[in-house]
């Protein structure tokens, strides 16, 4: 680092505490954006993306997970086709029904046989899954039982952990009281979690004898699950029972989709605004500075330095700014990014190396930007003047 | 001895057309080696043109600048700076010292182009300011040295990468009568031991004292044979003709502006117990 510039950058620590705490912030707020976007992505989508589930089928318009907007018969005439149909379809190697419905619970202390204490309410996703099969089960259980009886379930583990709800616990929900089992991890929905029970107990609990959300499939070895989905999508339609099918890929992108598509406008212009908060900051100190030590850039110029040395100077100053806020800024997300949603549950942050160096990349368009209009400034100093008094 | 700088048939025109001023108007000089030539002057006698055209800073309008045998008015922009380095030193009315270094990196500085420092620069910037009296002011910033300390500071720049010629702009403005003599020895020094050819411009009449020659500048032009006398009251050495003027106690006394002659009249005793001082 040239002498100059080290000196002009560190012999001001105020200035240098202020420019480099507006690059750092500004990189702080970029980056914790990104991770909380990330750290949305996975969840949202990671359920489906994780579970055993190759192929989702559902009724026509059934688009993504968290609405579940789909309805299907299991008995009559329509059922039992479809039942035969995939029971001889020969890519198959599992299916079953599987219940997804959005609603609220809530946790239930019991006082005494008549007094009993409501928790606040709880949004889930309460899900009916086939115990033979396990498809679209819980993802891994980490504690309890696996397999959830009559009256019982299965919760994620964060929503344990934000309603204190355990093993042994009563969960309200569906018009029934449900007794915690175990629980599981990999169903976190940021704004929901899933609370597994069986199949048959979905449909009782929420009326839906005859029916169900999905059908869920999962193909046999060297199987692609998208033509089969052609496959059953065409055959459905010769029918006149119109359905879709997704794969696993195509309905965690859809489900992630719906959530991050609302947040993402939002998120570039906050994005934006973060990148001028940098810019600015950092342009600012580094462009009052270079004014302040105009005259000494004059005498440099008068006693033969050339601009190209002066623009050095300015970028170098810029440039180690921008480092030093850059590791600030990206430490403070790094660091504070396991333990954020221990304090604020939705405050999920995922970052990645991929958006250390977008960042990085962003704090050197930072840095430049800060370091143009000193230096046009520069170029304009008459050496001439140092000669005046 | 060998011609430092030479200045033929330089003018410097400022604008154009009936607006048109010439700052320097076919000016010849000449400096050599060993030699201190003290230009001095009225205020806008073309001064600082001179001094900017010399020292590489400023283009002429016509006319030729040689810098030890080298055509600078021949030169691009962009060689320019490279002259101004290697070959002149300046030394500025206001010291002009980075206020961010020591005393000892503003001289390396100009040596080593502001890369980190080596030890054959550091070694000669030591040397410099053991020669100047700093060898005990080496780490200090700016703001810690004296007037004088800082003018020796400037003066160990000037000399860093032992130009033929050094320039200087006023360089006991800034100091009290004491300290500006001793950089006005030092300079007397530098060009007598060190061989360098010093030209000041100044309006500072002690600075004759160490003059090899005094060249007049006034209107842009050097004119040979005028009587100049010193301003009693601010110590400016001005031309005795067409300057106003005073006698007191069978002397004629000779003053810049009407302030300073008024001052004098109001009590030429004390303005001139206040000189001797």
């Amino acid at each position: 680092m040239l002498l100059v510039a080290r000196k002009n950058l560190f012999s001001e620590w105020t200035r240098l505490v202020i420019s480099v705490g507006g690059v750092a912030l500004s990189v702080f707020l970029i980056s914790l954006l990104l991770s909380l976007y990330r750290g949305w992505d996975e969840k949202v989508g990671g359920f489906v993306e994780h579970s055993n589930v190759d192929l989702w089928l559902g009724s026509e318009g059934a688009e993504d997970f968290l609405t579940a907007a789909s309805l299907l018969p299991t008995e009559g005439k329509e059922a039992e086709q479809a039942k035969e149909y995939l029971n001889a379809y020969p890519s198959i190697d599992q299916w079953s029904p599987m219940i997804v419905r959005l609603m609220q619970g809530v946790r239930v202390d019991r006082i005494s046989a008549t007094e009993e204490k409501i928790g606040s309410k709880i949004d889930i996703h309460f899900i009916g899954f086939d115990p033979n099969t396990r498809l679209g089960g819980p993802i891994e259980v980490i504690e309890g039982r696996d397999t959830p009886g009559p009256g019982e379930v299965i919760i994620d583990e964060k929503l344990g952990d934000r309603h204190g709800i355990g093993i042994g616990d009563t969960l309200r929900a569906g018009g029934r009281d449900w007794t915690v089992v175990g629980k599981s991890r990999g169903g976190d929905f940021i704004a929901t979690q899933t609370v597994f029970v069986s199949h048959a107990e979905a449909q009782a609990a929420l009326r839906m004898q005859g029916a169900t959300t999905f059908y869920v499939i999962k193909v046999r070895q060297g199987v692609d699950p998208a033509q089969l989905g052609a496959a059953l999508e065409d055959q459905a339609a010769r029918n006149e029972a119109p359905i879709v099918t997704h794969t696993r890929e195509e309905f965690a992108k859809s489900t992630r989709d719906r959530v991050t598509s609302n947040v993402l406008p939002i998120l570039f212009v906050v994005l934006g605004l973060a990148f001028i908060v940098g810019v600015s900051v950092a342009g600012l100190t580094i462009y009052t500075a270079t004014i302040e030590k105009a005259r000494e850039y004059g005498i440099l110029k008068a006693v033969g330095f050339r601009n190209t040395y002066l623009y050095r100077v300015v970028f170098e100053q810029s440039a180690v700014t921008a480092l030093l806020g850059f590791a600030v800024g990206i430490g403070l997300t790094v660091g504070i990014g396991p333990f954020a949603s221990d304090y604020v549950p939705q405050f999920v942050l995922f970052t990645r190396w991929q958006d250390v160096l977008l960042v990085a990349g962003v704090t050197v368009v930072m840095a430049l930007i800060a370091a143009y209009i000193p230096v046009r400034r520069l170029g304009a100093i008459d050496p001439v003047s140092v000669f005046k008094g | 001895m060998s011609t430092v700088l030479r200045m033929t048939q330089v003018t410097k025109t400022y604008g154009g057309g009936d607006a048109a001023v010439h700052a320097l108007d076919d000016v010849d000089f000449n400096i050599e080696a060993g030699e201190v030539v003290v230009v001095m002057g009225p205020s806008g006698a073309g001064k600082t043109t001179f001094l900017t055209i010399a020292g590489a800073l400023l283009t002429p309008t016509s006319g030729t600048v040689e810098i030890s045998g080298v055509n600078i008015t021949a030169l691009s922009e962009k060689e320019l700076p490279d002259v101004r380095r290697e070959r002149i030193g300046f030394v500025f009315q206001s010291f002009n010292l980075l206020e961010a270094l020591s005393a000892i990196e503003n001289v390396t500085l100009v040596m080593t182009e502001g890369s980190p420092k080596s030890r054959g620069a550091v070694n000669r910037a030591s040397e410099l300011m053991n020669m100047l009296g700093l060898g005990h002011r080496l780490k200090s910033l700016p703001r810690n040295l004296s007037g004088g300390e800082k003018q020796r500071v400037a003066i160990a720049r000037a000399l860093a990468n032992n130009p033929d010629l050094i320039l200087a702009d006023e360089p006991t403005a800034n100091l009290d009568s004491k300290r500006g003599r001793e950089v006005m020895q030092l300079l007397r020094q530098i060009a007598f031991e060190m061989h360098k050819a010093v030209v000041i411009v100044s309006h500072d009449h002690r600075t004759r004292e160490i003059a090899s020659r005094i060249a007049w500048l006034e209107d842009g032009t050097f004119r040979p044979d005028v009587a100049t006398d010193r301003d009693p009251v601010c110590q400016r050495v001005v031309e005795v003709q067409g300057s106003p003027a005073f006698s007191y106690e069978s002397r004629s006394y000779y003053f810049c502006s009407t302030q300073c002659l008024e001052l004098f009249k109001a009590d030429p005793a004390q303005q001139l117990a206040g000189k001797r001082q």
